[in-house]
């Protein structure tokens, strides 16, 4: 039960926490200890997904996550570059689709279709793309151009 | 979100000792944290200590036989993409599908559902269902409670201090059903939800509901009703009549009671359906 220096991977990059209190959320570590303001806050309850982030690959609230609680491992952010080919591939779609009214739920969006096309690969049903998105809310009702990205998503292949 | 001291044990044994705190507020357990994060935010847990379970060796998948372990800190999502599971619980993954989204269930288990005990728990429901038992470790050894003992009232549990709920047991495979009404199908509160399992070695049906107060309640008298085996229309027809009668529905802000009554009776008939047509149903 030592206590370990904070130490978390964001987007492929080593990041240190001096001082991070232990009830800090990860989704106020990226936007005001990191300055990462791509990750949105919405509700802040888990109800809207405007905060999911990567974990390990995997979609995650990053308003219902203790930092501490992922120390060590590697969080993906709607701020990582093309290393990323599944993020910028969702992001790339979103762009072509013109999936975005006012924008503030966009990175949620995507980072829940990118963490299901990791998840899933390939062989990402359409149903499973849609409900990986049931918990992303988009309060301008774009949903129509969303679909259209999803879409384009499942037409492009791998 | 009051300031708190976050310990991550490494054993169990480390994890019961960091519970028993002094402190004011005493200490909080953290499973997927997707419940009590919301309370440590607006005050309603003000705990000196919290405790996180994720490094404790829980996040287990065991069949012994028939018999299903489900270890409490395993994410929801690792459960519900288990073929096996889907195949001898179709009930179970029905109702974790159930739960929030996929993100939310990347972080969710089952221990925490449990524990936590939201009146309106998706999985509660279907744990009764299937009998499930609840396996406790703390200070004073181990214990196995039914989980309908386990379960006292809304967010009231039988766990001593100290105590931790280390795995979910599931006795027997059973085909089973959940289906559920409300707004929305993600990040929603079902108004009401039906669950339904036919136990192969017992003969016997359990109906469970869920949206009603306190907690989710089995109905003996409609699984009664239905038997021992595949029931005929006319029996599922006064079955869920049945329970449209029985299940302690009530007003509240989601739902009238009449809309209740009539609603559950129309899920316990579908419910009865999608279970006789599953393969593992005895013939």
């Amino acid at each position: 039960m030592t206590r370990t220096p904070s130490r978390l991977q964001v987007n492929g990059r080593a990041v240190e926490l001096p001082g991070l209190p232990d009830e800090e959320r990860l989704l106020d570590t990226l936007r005001w200890r990191l300055g990462m303001k791509g990750t949105k806050e919405g509700c802040r309850s888990g109800a809207c997904g405007a905060c999911t982030v990567l974990v390990d690959g995997e979609s995650t609230l990053s308003c219902l996550t203790l930092t501490r609680e992922v120390e060590g491992r590697a969080v993906t952010t709607i701020e990582i570059g093309p290393e990323d080919p599944v993020v910028a591939r969702v992001r790339s779609a979103f762009a072509v689709a013109g999936a975005l009214q006012c924008g503030y739920c966009t990175p949620g969006f995507v980072m829940s279709l990118a963490g299901l096309l990791r998840e899933r690969g390939a062989a990402a049903s359409r149903e499973e793309l849609l409900e990986a998105l049931g918990g992303n809310l988009c309060r301008c009702t774009g949903y129509a151009s969303i679909l259209r990205a999803v879409d384009r998503l499942r037409s492009e292949g791998p | 979100m009051a300031p708190f001291e976050l310990v991550v044990p490494s054993t169990v044994e480390e994890a019961m000792a960091a519970l028993r705190t002094s402190g004011p507020g005493g200490a909080s357990a953290l499973a997927g944290g997707t419940d009590l994060l919301n309370d440590l935010d607006d005050g309603r847990a003000r705990p000196q200590r919290v405790v996180s379970l994720r490094r404790l060796p829980w996040r287990t998948l065991d069949w012994t036989g028939g018999q299903l372990t489900v270890g409490s800190t395993l994410p929801l999502r690792a459960l519900e993409q288990d073929p096996e599971v889907a195949r001898r619980f179709p009930g179970l993954v029905q109702a974790v599908r159930a739960v929030g989204s996929v993100a939310l269930r990347h972080c969710a288990t089952l221990g925490g559902n449990v524990v936590r005990s939201a009146p309106a728990s998706d999985l509660v429901p279907v744990l009764l269902s299937l009998d499930a038992e609840v396996d406790l470790v703390g200070p004073r050894g181990d214990r196995r409670v039914p989980l309908d003992r386990f379960i006292r009232s809304s967010r009231r549990v039988d766990l001593a201090e100290g105590e931790l709920v280390r795995s979910i047991r599931f006795p027997e495979a059973r085909p089973s059903s959940y289906l559920w009404q409300r707004v929305r199908p993600a990040n929603d509160i079902s108004q009401v939800a039906v669950a339904l399992a036919f136990s192969p070695t017992g003969h016997a049906w359990r109906v469970a509901v869920g949206g009603v107060p306190p907690r989710p309640v089995l109905l003996p008298g409609p699984a009664r009703l239905l038997g021992s085996g595949a029931p005929g229309p006319e029996v599922v027809r006064r079955a869920a009549a049945l329970a449209g009668e029985e299940a302690p529905f009530v007003t509240d802000r989601r739902a009238s009671e009449e809309y209740r009554r009539r609603t559950v009776s129309a899920l316990v008939a579908r419910a009865v359906a999608a279970v006789l047509e599953t393969p593992e149903f005895p013939r």
